[in-house]
């Protein structure tokens, strides 16, 4: 049997390569979509889909660019989220379900706790972590993913819920904020 | 009637405009923090002042001293009459130094706004971030309602963020003003657009400041077109 040993991660296209198949592991039942994608000023490096409709932005960072991989992220999710309903109208068959939502998926090589935190601080829309290290096996290179920390528990509750009765951006409901089924109508 | 001396004319306290912002909303926290940034830039002076968390946010400024003048303020308040004591306080402190007028800014916990609560006095003066969005327009419309039957007869204002253009965010605007007047009578104030490009988000966890850090950013323009509106509207609410 081959010694594994850790090892510097390959040039980034051979990392994707590798770490692709890994993903599942972290978001079981994903279903990849799109690699690449120009998003936000920038590619996001997976697109893929649940199993419940929902879609994962898969972003790998770099050593030390983990508080930039967050901030990334959040742009990504804002930018995708405005064309979930358009990507739906021109692809129904991917089977997307925009009111479920957007996960985020980030693997870096590190998570300092500042960037941990500043994810955290995300609460239930927290992007998912995971660790990624490289270990050299025999003559080639493979990728292994590790959690960090699991969703957040209760994203899958909210994602459950009619869309009437999701929580607004506030946190308020739609019984907090006294509206009644004339003025709902005219947001319809 | 010959103008009177400018001296003459400044305000006992600056105005306070109140900003409903969820704990966990960085996004809008970050449009806050920026604008107040912003209105320091124009010369202004500005304050934000937020209620302390038990759980602060790392997302969140850290109160102090900020860029270019401006002040981050987190004050002990268990409420909304808590809030507007402290929000008076520091308009009043802040109106003895400001030459140029300026504001506060307050971000106030969106379950604070129901009626009946003291210190609605605070809500005077609101602005509310939406996206275009159907769940977001709609929040700002319940918010809307609150705040103008609320019985403290002010000014709603409206900034629409996450537009993917001019139009569509002009568009969700006119909806909102639209169903205002029709179903309450009331009509909301504009106060432009916010760009969400990936600046924002770099903003939001580097906490540096979009206009000083990339000053040419459609996002900084943006935010720098609402810090004049709202200076504007300031000064001319102290004077009115």
């Amino acid at each position: 049997m081959a010694d594994l040993a850790l090892t510097a991660p390959p040039p980034r296209e051979d990392l994707l390569r590798q770490l692709r198949p890994r993903l599942a592991q972290v978001a079981p039942g994903l279903r990849i979509i799109a690699e690449g994608l120009l998003g936000a000023d920038a590619s996001i490096d997976f697109v893929g889909v649940e199993p419940d409709g929902r879609v994962v932005l898969v972003l790998v960072g770099g050593a030390d660019q983990d508080l930039e991989l967050v901030a990334r992220a959040l742009a990504q999710r804002a930018w995708v989220e405005r064309r979930l309903r358009d990507w739906l109208q021109l692809a129904p068959e991917l089977g997307l379900r925009p009111e479920a939502g957007v996960r985020l998926l980030l693997l870096s090589p590190d998570f300092r706790p500042e960037a941990e935190s500043a994810a955290r601080a995300l609460g239930p829309d927290a992007p998912t972590l995971a660790v990624y290290r490289c270990v050299r096996n025999g003559a080639g290179v493979d990728a292994l993913l590790e959690p960090l920390r699991a969703p957040a528990p209760h994203a899958a509750a909210t994602r459950a819920r009619p869309a009437g009765l999701q929580p607004f951006r506030t946190g308020l409901t739609d019984a907090d904020l006294g509206l009644t089924p004339e003025e709902h109508l005219e947001f319809e | 009637m010959a103008p009177s001396p400018i001296c003459a004319e400044r305000p006992a306290a600056l105005p306070i405009l109140a900003v409903p912002i969820g704990e966990r909303d960085v996004v809008r926290a970050a449009f806050a923090w920026n604008l107040v940034v912003e209105v320091a830039r124009l010369g202004g002076s500005a304050t934000l002042l937020a209620p302390e968390d038990d759980e602060p946010s790392p997302l969140w400024p850290e109160a102090g001293p900020g860029p270019v003048g401006s002040e981050v303020i987190l004050a002990r308040a268990e409420g909304l009459a808590d809030l507007n004591r402290c929000a008076l306080d520091v308009a009043v402190s802040r109106a003895a130094d400001s030459a140029d007028g300026g504001v506060v800014v307050v971000r106030v916990p969106p379950t604070w706004l129901g009626p009946g609560r003291d210190g609605r006095a605070l809500l005077r003066w609101v602005l509310l971030f939406a996206s275009p969005e159907r769940r977001d327009l709609l929040e700002a419309y319940g918010l809307a309602k609150q705040l103008l039957l609320g019985g403290n007869g002010g000014v709603v204002g409206i900034t629409i963020h996450g537009a993917r253009r001019v139009a569509e965010a002009r568009s969700a605007f006119e909806r909102l003003a639209d169903v205002s007047i029709r179903h309450l009578g009331r009509e909301l104030l504009s106060y432009g657009l916010l760009v969400d490009d990936l600046h924002v988000y770099r903003a939001i966890v580097s906490r540096r400041p979009i206009g000083i850090e990339h000053p040419q950013s459609r996002a900084a323009r943006a935010l720098r077109d609402l810090a004049r509106l709202v200076l504007e509207d300031a000064r001319s609410f102290a004077l009115g």
